[in-house]
């Protein structure tokens, strides 16, 4: 029998006239890991919520259809009964926190299932490990770094033992190497005969590990497949590609060589990291800093020079430095550290805290304005960013009720409409899909072509894809900088970024490191 | 220290400030408030601020009492045009300022040497209802995040405009509403998504639950606690003998040396 099994399942919010999600029928098995994915604003955050009985309880919409875990309705069960049936970790960890240090967060679900004190010690530990979490039990809670976090409520959430694990983008904030090891986990746990459902953009790293792929689109389920059938020409890759959605490099490659073998490959050379940049634009020198009550300085004596033209990213494991890099580049730490030209906007990695004003239009008209430009100069300036960050058709609408990957693009269109010499981003990426992703990056690089962008990601792919350079920040220090082929190419193996699988091909043919699209065009 | 025995003292504190009236003893009593934040190293920082954010609470209590002090009898220190400032008012208002740093003091020392999930288990063994207890910790948790969020919107509106005071006085005011908006939507998102965590996690205000760290009350907790309980006892018994005699209820000789003490120094 089915773990999960919906039928015709569908939810309406209140406020909408047609429902978010419909008519998806789906069945999961003990052991199953399933990836969930799909454009943004499809359903599947949504689909999640309806499978945990999270919308059944405090939704105040409409439930189409039905939904039973383990044969039951997930709305009807008693609290000490959810957690011992179901785990669920939405987006965002660190709202999810409920504990002051790790070891309670993780027993946290534990005590409310009665267990014994003398079997929370070995499970707390065991899902830590299972986790790749590796911090004192008495640890603060507020001082763990994004992707410890994130690691954490995993963990809590599957504590308990529940046979289900429903997670909404639980790699977000994960490096490489963070990404690889919950991913593993999480496989362990399938083969321990958990149902595991994970929502996530990145498949390249997922689709490994995972049982099955089901993709959404407009609130219903297009396609349900194995990985293995993912191949070159197949339907299932004609969708991810219809829908805008990451594609795995080397499948990209496969398929856009259609049949004919990358052995034959003679790729362009890169030209663009090696073009020449203008003058100094944006720079710190031997910055040192120490946040309060952290164990470690996040940076030690780390310099950085940025000229006009170039595009930075910064890459590095969880809590290396790289936002308090971005801080410091951005006068933040202290205003006396650097030198930064007046027209820079920082975009902060919670885009909520970038918008204060009642709609889009306001928010992106707010910088001209400010900078005592007309009338018309500003409409200008607001319709050019709007355009440029695809916000067009939300600018009635309130920032702050908008969809994560709406409000990021919002944040960015503001920041570009104040026509910055420099703009700084932390995790760009974040909630987005792979073409909204690109669409973005294509406009940053259109509207800062003499000024800086600097962003800060885990996503190598991006870095080299969009970057001129790349600085690697390791606990603190600045361990490589320079063109994104030569550092990426020369990253040490035990480095907690790694490469993914078509740049590894790259890097064993000699290759330069492009994308797929580069290499095929090359023939 | 066990956090019940800091919620025992935070009482004491509240018991003494209450029943004390001289500006000495509760300048006193303020100065041992502020003992457990130099024990934990508060930054120079901060260090500052409160001694501003002292000063202007006792100067402001002072003057205003000191101003519209209406009791009699009263001796004028100083006169300002038809304005004069009462000695008595002026006594008054320090002692309620201390009264208030005092309390404020403790408050602030309990909640930055006790994390939030000890406090939480404190108030379970006092047995404080489950849903209560993980409210109030929650929100002691989540507030200076509040402070934290807002000066990230500041910064960023302030990459993209005119420092705030470069305007009419009355549209900063609006600007600083204003960016209020992002920190409440903040917060009532990640309301929502804790309210998810909880239920997910088996939440339940009203069922028992198992205890992973079970709080130990040790002798040092027991000694420090009597040695409060029996100050501020003390202090609430010759406070109320004090008034039994004031209010001519109640009088006897043998205790005239505690009422002297009393009205000299309590």
């Amino acid at each position: 029998m089915s773990v999960l099994r919906l039928r015709d399942a569908g939810y309406r919010y209140p406020s909408a006239d047609s429902p978010s999600v419909a008519g998806v029928s789906l069945d999961v098995e003990a052991g199953e890991l399933v990836l969930l994915t799909g454009p943004t604003g499809c359903g599947k955050s949504t689909l999640l919520r309806l499978v945990a009985g999270l919308l059944q309880r405090h939704g105040q919409g409409e439930v189409l259809g039905s939904v039973s875990v383990l044969g039951t309705a997930p709305g009807s069960w008693a609290p000490h009964e959810r957690v011992q049936r179901l785990g669920f970790v939405s987006q965002e960890p660190d709202d999810q926190l409920v504990a002051g240090t790790v070891g309670d967060e993780v027993a946290f679900g534990l005590e409310s299932a009665g267990w014994a004190r003398e079997r929370m010690a070995p499970r707390i530990a065991e899902m830590l490990e299972g986790v790749g979490l590796e911090v004192a039990l008495d640890r603060d809670t507020r001082a763990l770094s994004g992707g410890q976090t994130q690691r954490l409520v995993v963990a809590a959430a599957g504590a308990a033992g529940g046979p289900v694990l429903l997670l909404d983008e639980p790699l977000a904030q994960l490096d490489p190497r963070g990404a690889e090891r919950l991913l593993a986990g999480l496989r362990t746990l399938a083969d321990g005969g958990v149902a595991v459902v994970m929502v996530e953009h990145r498949l390249e790293p997922c689709l490994p590990c995972c049982d099955r792929l089901v993709v959404m689109e407009s609130g219903a389920v297009v396609a349900d497949l194995p990985p293995s059938e993912l191949r070159p020409g197949s339907a299932g890759l004609a969708t991810l590609r219809r829908l805008g959605l990451s594609v795995p490099g080397l499948l990209d490659l496969e398929d856009r060589l259609a049949g004919r073998d990358h052995d034959a490959l003679q790729p362009l050379a890169r030209t663009e990291a090696h073009r020449r940049f203008g003058p100094e634009i944006i720079g710190v020198d031997d910055v040192e800093w120490a946040w309060p009550k952290a164990a470690e300085p996040a940076l030690r004596g780390v310099s950085l020079a940025v000229s006009a033209g170039e595009r930075v990213a910064l890459v590095g494991a969880n809590g290396a430095g790289k936002s308090t890099l971005l801080a410091a580049l951005a006068g933040h730490l202290d205003r006396r550290l650097g030198r930064r030209p007046e027209a820079l906007v920082a975009v902060p990695q919670d885009p909520d805290l970038a918008l204060f004003q009642d709609r889009v239009s306001t928010e992106l008209a707010y910088g001209p304005e400010e900078a005592g430009l007309s009338a018309d100069d500003v409409q200008t300036r607001v319709t050019a960013a709007a355009h440029a960050l695809s916000v067009t058709e939300l600018m009635d609408r309130a920032p702050q009720a908008l969809s994560r990957g709406q409000r990021l693009r919002v944040a960015v269109a503001a920041a570009l409409a104040c026509a910055p010499e420099v703009l700084l981003l932390d995790e760009p990426t974040s909630g987005q899909d792979h073409d909204q992703v690109a669409h973005m990056m294509e406009a940053l690089r259109e509207q800062l072509a003499e000024g800086a962008l600097i962003f800060a990601t885990h996503d190598l792919a991006l870095a080299l894809r969009e970057a001129t350079r790349v600085v690697v920040v390791e606990r603190g220090r600045v361990s490589a900088d320079g063109p994104p082929d030569d550092v990426l190419r020369a990253l040490p193996p035990d480095s907690p970024l790694f490469l993914p699988p078509l740049a590894r091909l790259c890097v064993s043919r000699g290759w330069p490191l492009l994308s797929a699209a580069a290499l095929a065009g090359g023939q | 220290m066990d956090p019940r025995t800091r919620l025992g003292l935070l009482s004491c504190v509240g018991m003494l400030a209450i029943c004390l009236d001289a500006p000495i003893s509760l300048a006193l009593l303020a100065g041992c408030c502020v003992l457990p934040l130099v024990w934990l190293r508060v930054s120079a920082v901060w260090w500052r601020r409160g001694l501003v954010a002292v000063l202007t609470v006792v100067w402001s209590t002072v003057i205003s009492q000191g101003l519209f002090y209406a009791e009699q009898p009263r001796v004028s220190l100083l006169q300002l045009g038809p304005l004069h400032l009462y000695r008595e008012g002026v006594m008054h208002g320090l002692a309620q300022s201390l009264r208030f740093i005092a309390l404020s003091l403790a408050g602030i020392g309990l909640t930055v040497s006790t994390p939030p999930d000890r406090l939480y288990a404190a108030l379970l063994a006092l047995r404080v209802p489950f849903g209560l207890a993980l409210m109030a910790s929650t929100a002691l948790r989540f507030l200076p995040e509040l402070g934290e969020q807002m000066q990230v919107v500041r910064r960023a509106r302030r990459h993209r405009g005119r420092p705030a005071w470069q305007r009419a006085p009355w549209r900063w005011l609006a600007l600083e509403v204003t960016l209020l908006r992002p920190v409440v939507a903040r917060a009532w998102r990640r309301a929502q998504r804790l309210a998810e965590s909880l239920d997910a996690r088996g939440f339940d205000p009203v069922a028992p639950r198992a205890v992973r760290r079970p709080l130990h009350m040790r002798a040092r907790d027991w000694a420090v606690l009597w040695a409060a309980g029996v100050l501020a006892s003390g202090v609430v018994t010759a406070r109320l003998l004090y008034l039994l005699y004031t209010s001519e209820t109640w009088y006897w000789p043998a205790l005239r040396p505690l009422y002297g003490f009393t009205r000299n120094w309590l």
